[in-house]
């Protein structure tokens, strides 16, 4: 019955309510959002690379050399000779390595060059293998593995030609169009930026750019099989490589033996231990958005507030008409709690649903410009814990107005 | 006794110089029904707030139904309200965005009875009793006319089946008519249930419906103030 009386009073004053309310939907809106794609990001990150216990790259800061290997974001500073890839990966303590050569792209999309080692030793999330949704790996030169975004979104399937282009802009003036590559594998979606990927072979990588110096292409003139055939396709330099190695306790032994390699000067890091660092300069960041979320629905907390106790002048009669039909005055207490909560808990959801929606339709764009995968289901442990948090402070802003109500109630005198 | 005042005196705190009520003696019997005119500004309010008990006498002992108000808390002064005594008002008898059921149902809400089926079909004899349409029980109240909404005034101070009716100018914003309509539905209700009623009202046209008329001056003894 209270549920009901608290019910129809919003209704019967929707004008004020429901500014109030929409003031209070962008406020969930801003905080979950900013906390889901907090968790989501994280969880992306983390999920991106696993099993590998060293990534080795020219020497650069560990953050570059994590984001531009793993994540695709920014460029390469140096490459690293084939040599030194042969000599560090030779050791004994090395189980297995991925060579990796990054460069070009396809639209947009990366092209990273490899080996077949890739696909038996990369891994990601929770050390699940790469696998294929269709084809196999690449096995000749001009074969072409794909992620499943690409896949999906260019509508390639097995078979298909593909033209890569030189540099990494979505449209380029130079494109390897003269020799085109052929769709041999569609990998399963991993949700990391493998999704994202065009693999090619690190011949491949070295095929298309015989003829070009500077990322020009020099000769006109188109290249006969025969040419490919006589030219020398191994690979003079790479852009990065990652490690396993035999024994997890010999990781920092390693490390270290890499970061004093004399005859070139490469870094080896952790990809755990570079997360972590990523995850120090940004929880910065995500904890200034998170603040600045949570003030702004105490804002829209105390907006409600505000009108609430506004509302209680225009009510002295209810007030008064239900202390005579004998509500003591803790009833108008609770009143008055229960609008607030009501209108918190119906912008929690008209909150949550407009953020879904907003997702299901930023989501492509995410994915393809920043190669964040957010999930659309905002349900999480953490998004109960929000639910509550988000009643707690309702709550107690309310208790300003339900207070104010309790005491008309009590010195109403009929 | 239905009502028993004896040595009442009453001001409001922020006035402790004005005293409002001073009644040596008054009561009303069970079944009585009494109509008590007297001007505005004379009390009557502050009286009908006494019977409440949402005002308590300064002085003296007030005693409804054989029970002293004086010695209940706030909470039992609520609950004995809402079990034992019914209030129509002038107006503002309902909550104006509920619907008549519910609003009757509502005054159900702080008394000791629960079933709300059984309280539902109380509602609807009552509504048919007071010749309430059927198509206007779950009409929020506002679109209803003065008139109907003083009729589901009744049968929410009735659903209680309180002992004693206080009705408070209940008919100064009904025309004629309404008003003839409205007194011939209530006085016999109030006789076929045996309450006591205290009828307030300075409209003397209503006399004819009451053979008890009092006037509030010949009991509250005010002298020498404004």
């Amino acid at each position: 019955m209270l549920a009901k009386l608290a019910l129809n009073s919003l209704i019967d004053r929707k004008g004020s309510v429901m500014l109030s309310l929409m003031a209070m939907t962008v406020s969930v809106f801003v905080l979950l959002g900013v906390e889901h794609i907090r968790h989501q990001t994280k969880e992306n990150f983390s999920s991106s690379v696993s099993g590998v216990d060293l990534i080795v790259g020219a020497r650069t800061g560990s953050l570059n050399l994590l984001l531009y290997s793993v994540f695709r974001i920014g460029n390469p500073t140096n490459n690293i000779r084939w040599d030194t890839y042969k000599d560090i990966s030779n050791s004994e303590k090395v189980k297995w390595a991925i060579p990796i050569s990054l460069g070009d792209s396809h639209k947009g999309y990366r092209v990273l060059g490899t080996t077949k080692s890739y696909f038996q030793h990369f891994s990601y999330g929770k050390k699940n293998p790469l696998a294929f949704s269709d084809g196999q790996e690449f096995d000749q030169v001009f074969d072409v593995v794909l992620g499943s975004e690409v896949a999906k979104k260019l509508g390639y399937t097995l078979g298909d030609r593909v033209a890569l282009a030189h540099g990494i802009a979505k449209t380029s003036f130079s494109v390897h169009d003269d020799r085109p590559f052929t769709v041999v594998g569609i990998l399963k979606a991993t949700g990391t930026p493998v999704d994202q990927t065009l693999h090619v072979s690190l011949q491949g990588i070295e095929a298309i750019h015989i003829d070009w110096q500077h990322g020009v292409k020099v000769s006109k003139g188109k290249l006969t099989q025969s040419d490919l055939e006589q030219a020398e396709l191994q690979p003079k330099s790479i852009t990065a490589f990652m490690l396993g190695l035999n024994s997890k306790i010999a990781t920092f032994q390693v490390q270290r033996t890499i970061n004093k390699y004399t005859p070139e000067p490469v870094v080896a890091i952790l990809p755990g231990v570079a997360l972590s660092e990523l995850w120090g300069m940004i929880s910065i960041l995500e904890n200034t958005l998170l603040l600045v979320s949570a003030l702004i629905f105490i804002a829209a907390c105390l907006g409600v507030s505000a009108m609430l106790l506004a509302s209680m002048r225009e009510r002295r009669r209810e007030i008064q008409l239900l202390r005579i039909i004998g509500a003591p005055p803790y009833i108008l207490f609770l009143l008055i709690q229960l609008e607030a909560l009501l209108i918190t808990l119906l912008s929690f959801f008209l909150g949550a649903g407009l953020l879904a929606g907003s997702l299901a339709v930023l989501r492509d764009y995410l994915v393809s410009n920043y190669g964040l995968h957010i999930e659309i289901n905002l349900l999480s442990d953490n998004s109960l814990y929000l639910v509550a948090a988000l009643l707690a402070a309702s709550t107690i802003v309310a208790t300003i107005p339900s207070f104010s109500g309790y005491r008309k109630a009590r010195t109403i005198s009929y | 006794m239905a009502i028993k005042l004896a040595d009442i005196r009453f001001h409001y705190s922020d006035r402790p110089e004005h005293t409002v009520l001073n009644i040596p003696s008054w009561s009303l019997s069970s079944g009585d029904q009494v109509l008590v005119h007297g001007p505005s500004g004379g009390g009557k309010s502050t009286l009908l707030g006494l019977l409440s008990g949402l005002l308590t006498p300064n002085d003296g002992s007030l005693t409804v139904l054989g029970q002293s108000l004086n010695s209940l808390n706030d909470r039992q002064r609520d609950q004995f309200r809402a079990a034992h005594i019914g209030y129509v008002f002038q107006q503002f008898n309902l909550m104006p965005y509920l619907n008549a059921i519910d609003n009757v149902l509502l005054a159900t809400r702080f008394s000791v009875r629960k079933n709300t089926n059984t309280i539902k079909e109380e509602i609807k004899t009552l509504f048919q009793g007071l010749n309430i349409p059927e198509n206007e029980w779950n009409r929020p109240i506002r679109h209803l006319s003065i008139g109907q909404q003083q009729r589901i005034a009744i049968a929410r101070a009735l659903i209680n089946k309180p002992q004693i009716l206080i009705a408070d100018e209940p008919t100064s914003s009904l025309d004629q008519s309404n008003r003839d309509a409205f007194m011939q539905l209530l006085m016999p209700m109030v006789t076929k249930n045996q309450m006591t009623l205290l009828f307030v009202s300075h409209d003397q046209s209503l006399s004819n419906y009451f053979t008890n008329i009092q006037s509030l001056n010949d009991f509250n003894h005010i002298q020498g103030q404004e």
